[in-house]
């Protein structure tokens, strides 16, 4: 079997070596049996005549010959491929019309797609990934959603659930990096000395971290990224052992990453050993997570995801038993929770992209309703040239085979335009942001993708031929030969099928339309969201204190208030402060705090709240309004009392009727001495911490910064230009302070919002664009098919109207056809669009499935395209001449 | 061409295979070698040897290679190949099987049965 591919695969690449060698061998043979007639008596001239008719037709050997190759198969598929190229070029209209929808379709698919396979459906870069899983605490009574996982939770767990061969745990962080007045901000991560193994891939060059590795005094160590090894030490094959300066301390080299290695979205390029103290592993501190450390734990071979939540449960169960809070925690609804790493990584984003390519696939479903519309009234202008040939002996095979080359040449070659087209839809996903999408790093255009396009539009070809072959080989013969001759009308199957392809047709693009009004009407409310402050004019920066050098409250009290100084010096500068966590900043963890004098009722409890540490002038920097009492100053910090101020959230909700002024609390869920309480002096206007769709106003403290201390801070200033404008200066005066210290992630408050959306603008854009190509691709389709209906009806119109019919008659006739058509289409169109509302609802920020405004709207905006669309056949078929029309054939 | 018997169906394959077997010949030359050793009892249709000659070669039976023919002209010569060479061997024992049967078939008499 393989030599005889072999053999035909040699003469296909050879083709005309082999022609030419069969013709010599041919002419040889002739000639040689000449030479024998000769020699036996005969003259050359009879004997040449003689040999050759004995021999016979050269040409139908020759064509035994081929097919004995098994060649003529190709023959036949070059030939049909060389009409079909001929008829497309042909009518160059048709084609251009077909080669764009498939192109847009295609590449609109293409596009969505890639997204999905690099986030969905590719598996993380690690062994087994599928066993890869995350486990984080919960809360949600508390309206804490995610708290991630403690270090106690940590060292309790691990080696202690058997469907676990291994668990560990990383927080995300940035350090500063490098020689002093060289230094740079560096994405890190702190991991457990087991991370690598539960992933399944280590260092490429030396070891992963050890057990001893995990307390501050000994944890100067760090493992480097294959990109940070060769950036900064020229991919040194010796740089085990060499030093490299975190945060002003210098940690050894243990090892170096492989270039694959990358978990989920993070950018680290330095992996550093999670240490901590013995006290902060006691049971005391299991539920003191704060969303900052996460876990990660990989499934034993056999066992499920369901075993090993009931054996976290069980555990859970067993010390909660012995712990001082369990009532509180309980009534906290706290659970623990395993789910696939990779699922919950991808979770947001998940329904968002399933219903972009859903309106992607709807659009690829109206080209090809366009397509085959189109088609179909194509083969209605060669029913007769095609019944001609039928009678003349074309098989219904080849009539079968000249359907399915035509179409699927079109589609390929469409195919092709359409991976141009994908290419340029995924560049322009980059320029919308879709890196910043959780694994979106990962999307690429690759020759893998490319293939599943071409074998798509290769199947497409091939469908869309079985309703054209069944058209053409379903007359017959006599009827197409006398049908046409007469003039009559078409089929009237055929005209069913159009028809309802058309309002097929409407009904995916009302939906595409609604769907994209609702995206769109759900990010007009979203924006419609107050931040809570005045978001314009103003630059946040982020600060990292390194703690070699600022090891306590006060040397970061002095650096801020320091800092604060100077900034209020620079020009343009109307206000300036500093807040440990900005909103916005994607990190969103909350803490607990207890109100004095509130009692919680039986099964209620404590809830977290935003805490932020604050100096200089925050609060006039941000422009929150001030609804009663005062703002904190710099004073605050200095003062023996303690002061705070809380958000309107937090207030009416512990102070429903009554002025906060004058309340006191305590940071944490307890109860604490009565000199530790905090006086509330100041509310302020809620907040939007984590985003503006943040529904559950979970309310807010601001503490001076002396009591919150942080390394990492956010400044952020005020100013009367444009903010981006004072970056520079920005940046001069705290390396004036200190020449160590970077600020990063500079961007004014308006773009932290603005990138925030990326995740919900993105899309709405898209289906806006979708919907605009679908109400284009229905116009053209109703158009063509009504164009169509009006040539075919030519010579009744013109016999109605030589018997008295009106031009308004016969428009109002297509007319109202159409109205038929835009009816059936809209109404199909209000009920998907009622269904995919429904399933629409979990990206959807306020905004119900059944909203009369955007039917409304769809209905119109369709409306108007398609009666545009059918205007002008309407009106050729009303200036139709009768005596023309009944005399031209 | 009256006396020349018509060829069995299936029979040509193997008429040249065994020309082919005895000495490397072009189509020509086959044609030649058959009607020589039949002495002129067998006639093929010039028409189905060459496309014979190309379903053998397909198969991997015999071999083509360009040579110099007699007169010094070029010409395509086939040479058995090792595969050939056993389906020559199947086909001689099977034919032989088949015609000692039909012989005795054909010549049973009457008391015999």
């Amino acid at each position: 079997m393989f030599k005889r591919f072999r053999s035909l695969f040699r003469v296909l690449t050879r083709r005309r070596e082999f022609e030419d060698g069969m013709s010599e061998e041919l002419r040889f043979h002739i000639e040689q049996y000449t030479d024998d007639l000769v020699r036996s008596g005969m003259s050359r001239e009879k004997a040449a005549r003689h040999a050759r008719i004995e021999f016979g037709s050269l040409d139908s050997v020759k064509g035994d010959c081929r097919e004995e190759r098994g060649l003529h198969l190709f023959d036949e598929f070059y030939r049909e491929l060389s009409y079909a190229a001929r008829l497309l070029r042909k009518t160059p209209g048709f084609t251009a019309t077909a080669l764009l929808t498939l192109a847009v379709c295609l590449g609109a698919n293409l596009t969505i797609f890639a997204v999905i396979d690099s986030v969905l459906l590719r598996p993380l870069p690690f062994p087994e990934p599928d066993r890869l899983m995350t486990i984080f605490n919960t809360y949600p009574k508390a309206g804490v959603e995610r708290d991630g996982s403690s270090l106690t939770n940590y060292y309790e767990r691990r080696g202690h659930l058997p469907a676990f061969t291994s668990l560990s745990i990383y927080r995300y962080g940035t350090e500063i990096v490098g020689e002093p007045g060289s230094t740079e901000r560096e994405q890190t991560m702190r991991v457990s000395p087991d991370f690598f193994s539960t992933l399944g891939l280590g260092p490429a060059i030396g070891r992963t971290f050890t057990e001893e590795e995990t307390t501050s005094e000994t944890d100067h160590v760090a493992i480097l990224s294959d990109t940070f090894w060769r950036q900064r030490y020229n991919a040194d094959p010796h740089v085990i052992g060499r030093q490299v300066r975190v945060n002003a301390v210098p940690r050894t080299v243990i090892g170096v990453l492989p270039p694959a290695f990358r978990f989920l979205s993070s950018d680290a390029r330095l992996f550093l050993p999670l240490a901590s103290r013995p006290e902060d592993r006691t049971p005391l501190q299991r539920h003191s997570g704060g969303n900052v450390i996460q876990m990660i734990a990989r499934l034993k071979p056999g066992a499920t995801l369901a075993q090993a939540q009931s054996q976290l449960d069980a555990q859970n169960a067993t010390l909660e038993a012995d712990d001082p809070q369990a009532k509180m925690i309980a009534d906290a609804g706290f659970r623990s929770i395993v789910v696939s790493l990779h699922a919950d990584h991808v979770a947001a984003i998940r329904p968002t992209l399933l219903l972009l390519q859903a309106g992607a696939i709807a659009l690829l479903l109206i080209g090809a309703v366009n397509l085959v519309n189109l088609l179909l009234v194509r083969a209605s202008g060669r029913v007769k040239e095609l019944a001609v040939r039928q009678a003349l002996g074309a098989s219904r095979g080849y009539v079968v085979s000249e359907v399915v080359v035509e179409t699927t040449l079109l589609t390929f070659v469409g195919g092709l335009l359409g991976l141009a087209v994908g290419a340029g839809g995924i560049h322009l996903l980059r320029v919308l942001g879709a890196d910043r999408l959780p694994l979106g790093s990962r999307i690429v255009f690759d020759a893998r993708l490319a293939l599943v396009a071409l074998v798509a539009a290769i199947i497409m070809g091939i469908v869309f031929a079985v309703p054209i072959a069944w058209f053409n080989l379903r007359r017959h013969l006599g009827n197409a030969l006398q049908s046409e001759s007469r003039g009559g009308t078409s089929g009237h199957g055929a005209q069913i099928l159009r028809h309802s392809f058309i309002v097929s047709q409407i009904a995916l693009a009302f939906m595409l339309l609604a769907g994209a009004g609702l995206l769109g009407l759900s990010l007009q409310r979203v924006m419609a969201v107050s931040p809570g402050f005045q978001s314009d004019h103003i630059l946040a920066g982020h600060i990292l204190l390194p703690w070699a050098t600022y090891p306590d409250g006060t040397s970061r009290l002095t650096f801020v208030e320091r800092l604060m100084d100077k900034i209020g010096h620079l020009p343009g500068v109307l206000s300036a402060g500093v807040v440990n966590n900005v909103p916005f900043s994607g990190n969103s963890g909350k803490s607990a705090s207890t109100v004095m004098g509130h009692v919680l009722r039986p099964g209620e409890s404590p809830r977290g709240n935003y805490s932020y540490g604050v100096a200089g002038d925050y609060f006039r920097a941000m422009g929150f309004s001030l609804k009663a009492g005062r703002f904190l100053t710099a004073a605050d910090s200095h003062r023996s009392g303690r002061v705070c101020v809380v958000d309107e959230d937090f207030a009416r909700f512990y102070w429903p009727n009554g002025s906060a002024i004058g309340q006191r609390l305590w940071e944490g869920s307890e109860v604490g001495k009565d000199a530790e309480a905090f006086t509330v002096v100041g509310v302020v206007g809620g907040v939007k911490q984590a985003g503006l769709t943040e529904d559950e106003a979970q309310g807010a403290i601001y503490y001076p910064y002396v009591f919150r201390i942080s390394d990492s801070v956010f400044v952020a200033v005020r100013t009367s230009l444009p903010p981006e404008s004072l970056g520079l200066a920005l940046q001069k005066v705290v390396r004036q302070i200190d020449p160590d210290i970077p600020v990063n992630d500079l961007r004014s408050m308006e773009t932290r919002i603005a990138d925030s959306l990326v995740a919900r603008r993105s899309p709405a854009l898209l289906a806006g664009l979708f919907s605009g190509i679908a109400l284009l691709l229905t116009a053209i389709g109703t158009y063509g098919v009504l164009s169509y209906a009006v040539a075919q009806r030519r010579r009744e119109i013109g016999v109605r109207m030589a018997l008295g019919a009106q031009p308004g008659q016969i428009r109002s006739q297509f007319f109202s056809l159409s109205l038929r058509l835009l009816a059936g289409g809209t109404l199909l169109g209000v009920l998907g669009t009622l269904l995919a509302g429904r399933a629409m609802q979990a990206v959807l920020f306020h905004v119900p499935a059944l909203n009369l405004a955007i039917l409304a709207g769809a209905a119109g905006v369709t409306g108007v395209v398609c009666l545009a669309a059918c205007l002008l056949p309407s009106q050729r078929a009303a200036r139709i001449s009768p005596m023309e029309a009944l005399t031209e054939e | 061409m009256g006396k020349a018997a018509e060829l069995l169906p299936g029979t040509l394959d193997m008429l040249i295979l065994k020309t082919v077997s005895l000495k490397p010949l072009h189509g020509y030359g086959v044609l030649v070698r058959i009607r020589q050793i039949s002495k002129d009892a067998l006639e093929i249709p010039q028409g189905s040897l060459y496309p014979a000659l190309y379903r053998l070669e397909h198969h991997d039976l015999i071999a083509g290679e360009w040579g110099q023919s007699e007169n010094n002209r070029r010409a395509k010569y086939y040479t058995l190949t090792a595969a050939g060479r056993r389906r020559l061997r199947d086909e001689t024992a099977g034919w032989n099987r088949l015609a000692t049967a039909i012989a005795a078939a054909m010549n049973t008499t009457s008391e015999e049965v």
